[in-house]
């Protein structure tokens, strides 16, 4: 379908689409963390960019890293190192899992990027938390307006509140094309849609969707009917094992990933203070493993499985993720109980032992595949 | 060897005199109905002595369990129960130890807790550990969330935005424990109780300075056995007893000229925490020449506790822990102790599921060397699991270090 390679493109040209956008003189800001208030970076006129990683192995990164520390958090460091992301005119780290804060003085101490800030993030959305994560953000602002020599007005907050909440209500419009049997669109193509939002132009992004939402009401090569999985983790930010998913009989019709449902599934409740509106809209956000009110996130993939009829669940977790690695044998049990059979895979960011991943899919597939 | 007769009266028999009755007195509380809480360190945990509230602590109990050689059984039986290989080895133990053990638990087992109180002050690992216990045991958990201490600063220099927030959830903490003990907290036992633990730290600290002595007086050994009362129970008046009697030996050893070996060949610091499956490394390392004269953990628990101003000193002793303080707050902690501690080499042990202490160790390397030349030793281990490595792993590891440090 040709407007889903679109997105495909953007995937493989994010490095450029910065950099076209730099020469333009606008500032590139990147980050790790989907608990990045962007609406602030986007009212600075920058692009916000999610820093992600291709797959292979960390070799320069492991000089200053050990093997026990995130694959992810490596794998991003490790780009940076090469310099891939020379073009940042700031980079975000936040506490928002322990990986991140200590991987922090790495970029610190070893990168180049020019500008490097700290978000402190709160584990809980508690009255206090809320008005301490406010400060942050306002303190957030002030950095960026210093950094970036640009001052950031509450209309333009109130524009980028806007621009986000409807590229958040169009990313939800397209997933839930999946509830649909056979889904409208893959699961590959769905995060090709929702990883392309992190590294562009949110305005632009959106009218991808928009045209992207006209042209799928006829569309006709449908995907290939397969056995319907939810998927849950930390971050992926490659389509490597949804393609390996899809490519031996599964449907990836719904998600709990940082980079997917989790990303958009909330808007920013817009009224009064608009500082105040986007700090509360990130401590109350399905919430990542991290948070102390995790159950809600048990909630939410509860709910999804219901709403999209999934038969199973393939629960990844990114080696040495110590918040995902506790919350995996609850949920499992969670989503036991509703009668699903669950696949618990580690992965390596490197995407070393795929082999065995894929053997273990298969089967899995096929198993849940023959119970029907 | 004289190693033996060279340990400190103080700590001999330290496990049993203090550390099991500590647990047998836990276990009393429970079937006495009065409060049992468990609690994470850097914690404040001053705020529960002064409740009454009996603190118990599942980090000290996993170390107990390692030194007891059933760590990793335990381990195993989390693993069992879908808990990964990867995460911090206290958690899968005393997990492992909830979930149910076919033999017999070191001291019976840790007691159920009433409610659980925890930090994001040293990792996560913390909170979703008690998260997990929190859903088995059916009991509340309060999380005191703490901001990260990005610029590094020592308890004199931080964000003040921090120590507000900090301070504010002391107050909903109290109304926490008043309302899971249906007691009021007395703000004039918790000055008392900060009193106690200030006068701790002050002979802690005291008792670390004479270590700078050489020939040093007292070793990693005894020092990883008592500094418990730091971590555990600062707030009472048994560790000012206790720390009174170990600095008066300490002190004499110094004025007798006495040390732990008497060619200090090789003196060392020690970061992270030990093997507490066998901290007969320590004595290796003894019959080598060499001897731990700081532990890095034996310097992050001290605190000054000001009793005019309760809450905001409370503040200022946890948050810049140096789990929770960005590297720099590491370096210039481990820089002064190999300056005042006469120090020519530094070990730097990892902890395989700990990102907190393992993520820094090459920026403390390459920091240390660049600045005063000392050289350092990554060394992959884990306090508990001895399957990431052996105690004769580790043993040849520091004697080829040591061979290094001697043709430098």
């Amino acid at each position: 379908m040709e407007v889903t390679q679109k997105f495909r493109h953007v995937l493989m040209a994010r490095h450029e689409i910065a950099r076209e956008w730099k020469s333009r003189n606008q500032p590139v800001v990147g980050w790790t963390s989907t608990y990045t208030p962007e609406e602030v970076v986007y009212a600075a006129g920058a692009l916000s960019v999610m820093v992600f990683a291709g797959l292979g192995d960390t070799k320069v990164a492991d000089a200053y890293m050990p093997s026990n520390s995130c694959s992810f958090a490596r794998a991003c460091f490790n780009a940076a190192l090469k310099g891939e992301y020379e073009y940042l005119d700031a980079f975000v780290e936040s506490n928002a899992c322990d990986n991140r804060g200590k991987t922090y003085d790495m970029w610190v101490n070893y990168s180049k990027i020019p500008n490097i800030y700290f978000i402190n993030t709160p584990h809980t959305n508690t009255e206090k938390a809320h008005q301490f994560f406010y400060q942050e953000v306002v303190k957030f602002k002030e950095w960026l307006e210093n950094t970036l020599k640009k001052r950031i007005s509450n209309d333009s907050l109130k524009n980028a509140i806007r621009i986000y909440n409807e590229n958040r209500i169009l990313l939800k419009k397209i997933h839930d094309l999946k509830m649909k049997k056979p889904p409208v669109i893959s699961g590959v193509e769905f995060l090709e849609i929702a990883l392309s939002s992190l590294v562009m132009s949110k305005e632009e992004h959106s009218k991808l969707l928009s045209g992207f939402l006209e042209e799928v009401e006829n569309r006709r090569d449908l995907p290939k009917e397969g056995v319907r999985l939810l998927v849950t983790g930390s971050v992926m930010d490659n389509t490597e094992l949804v393609r390996l998913i899809e490519s031996v009989g599964g449907n990836v019709v719904a998600d709990d990933w940082c980079t997917g449902s989790r990303y958009f599934w909330n808007t920013v409740d817009f009224n009064g203070d608009p500082l105040k509106a986007i700090a509360k809209r990130y401590l109350d956000k399905v919430p990542s493993s991290f948070m102390y009110q995790h159950e809600q996130r048990f909630r939410h993939v509860a709910e999804l499985a219901k709403q999209f009829g999934v038969e199973g669940a393939i629960m990844f977790v990114i080696k040495y993720c110590d918040t995902h690695m506790f919350d995996a044998p609850l949920l499992r049990d969670e989503l036991k109980a509703m009668g699903l059979p669950v696949l618990y895979l580690e992965w390596e960011h490197s995407m070393s032992g795929f082999a065995g991943l894929k053997t273990r899919i298969e089967a899995f597939i096929e198993m849940v595949g023959g119970v029907k | 060897m004289v190693i033996a007769e060279r340990r400190l009266r103080a700590t001999s028999g330290f496990y049993k005199n203090y550390v099991k009755k500590f647990y047998e007195d836990a276990h009393r509380a429970k079937v006495e109905k009065r409060p049992v809480a468990w609690v994470s360190s850097t914690f404040p945990v001053e705020t529960l002595q002064a409740m009454e509230i009996v603190p118990v602590w599942p980090e000290n109990y996993a170390s107990v369990c390692a030194a007891r050689q059933v760590s990793v059984e335990l381990c195993e039986r989390a693993e069992r129960e879908g808990f990964s290989r990867d995460l911090c080895s206290y958690s899968r133990c005393v997990l492992g130890s909830m979930f149910g053990y076919e033999k017999e638990l070191p001291e019976g087992g840790l007691p159920k807790p009433d409610f659980l109180v925890t930090t994001t002050c040293a990792c996560d690992t913390h909170l979703k550990w008690f998260q997990v216990a929190s859903r088995l045991y059916k009991v509340p958990l309060f999380l005191l969330d703490v901001p990260y201490n990005t610029g590094g600063g020592d308890s004199d220099h931080l964000d003040k935005a921090h120590i507000e927030y900090y301070m504010s959830q002391l107050e909903e903490l109290f109304a926490f424990l008043e309302k899971q003990t249906d007691k009021k907290l007395e703000m004039g036992r918790l000055r008392e109780t900060l009193a106690v633990s200030d006068w701790t730290s002050k002979l802690w600290m005291e008792i670390q300075d004479y270590r700078k002595t050489i020939p040093c007086p007292m070793d990693a050994r005894d020092a990883f056995s008592a500094v418990f009362f730091m971590l555990c129970m600062p707030g009472s008046q048994l560790a000012v007893d206790y720390y009174t009697q170990l600095r008066d030996e300490v002190r004499q050893r110094v004025k007798d000229g006495i040390g732990v070996i008497d060619n200090e060949r090789f003196r060392l610091i020690w970061d992270n925490l030990p093997l507490w499956f066998s901290l007969r490394v320590f004595e290796y390392l003894n019959s080598l020449g060499a001897i731990v004269v700081a532990e890095v953990f034996s310097h992050t628990w001290a605190g000054s506790l000001d009793q005019a101003k309760p809450l905001e000193s409370l503040a200022r002793k946890y948050l810049p822990n140096m789990a929770n303080s960005s590297v720099q707050r590491r370096v210039d902690i481990i820089v002064n102790l190999v300056k005042d501690f006469h120090v020519n080499g530094v070990v730097l042990p990892t902890n395989w599921g700990c990102r907190m202490m393992s993520l820094s160790e090459t920026i403390v390397r390459d920091a240390l060397y660049k600045k005063l030349g000392v050289q350092s030793l990554i060394i992959d281990v884990d306090s508990s699991d001895w399957r990431v490595a052996g105690e004769e792993q580790v043993k040849e590891r520091l004697a080829t270090f040591l061979e290094t440090l001697r043709k430098a």
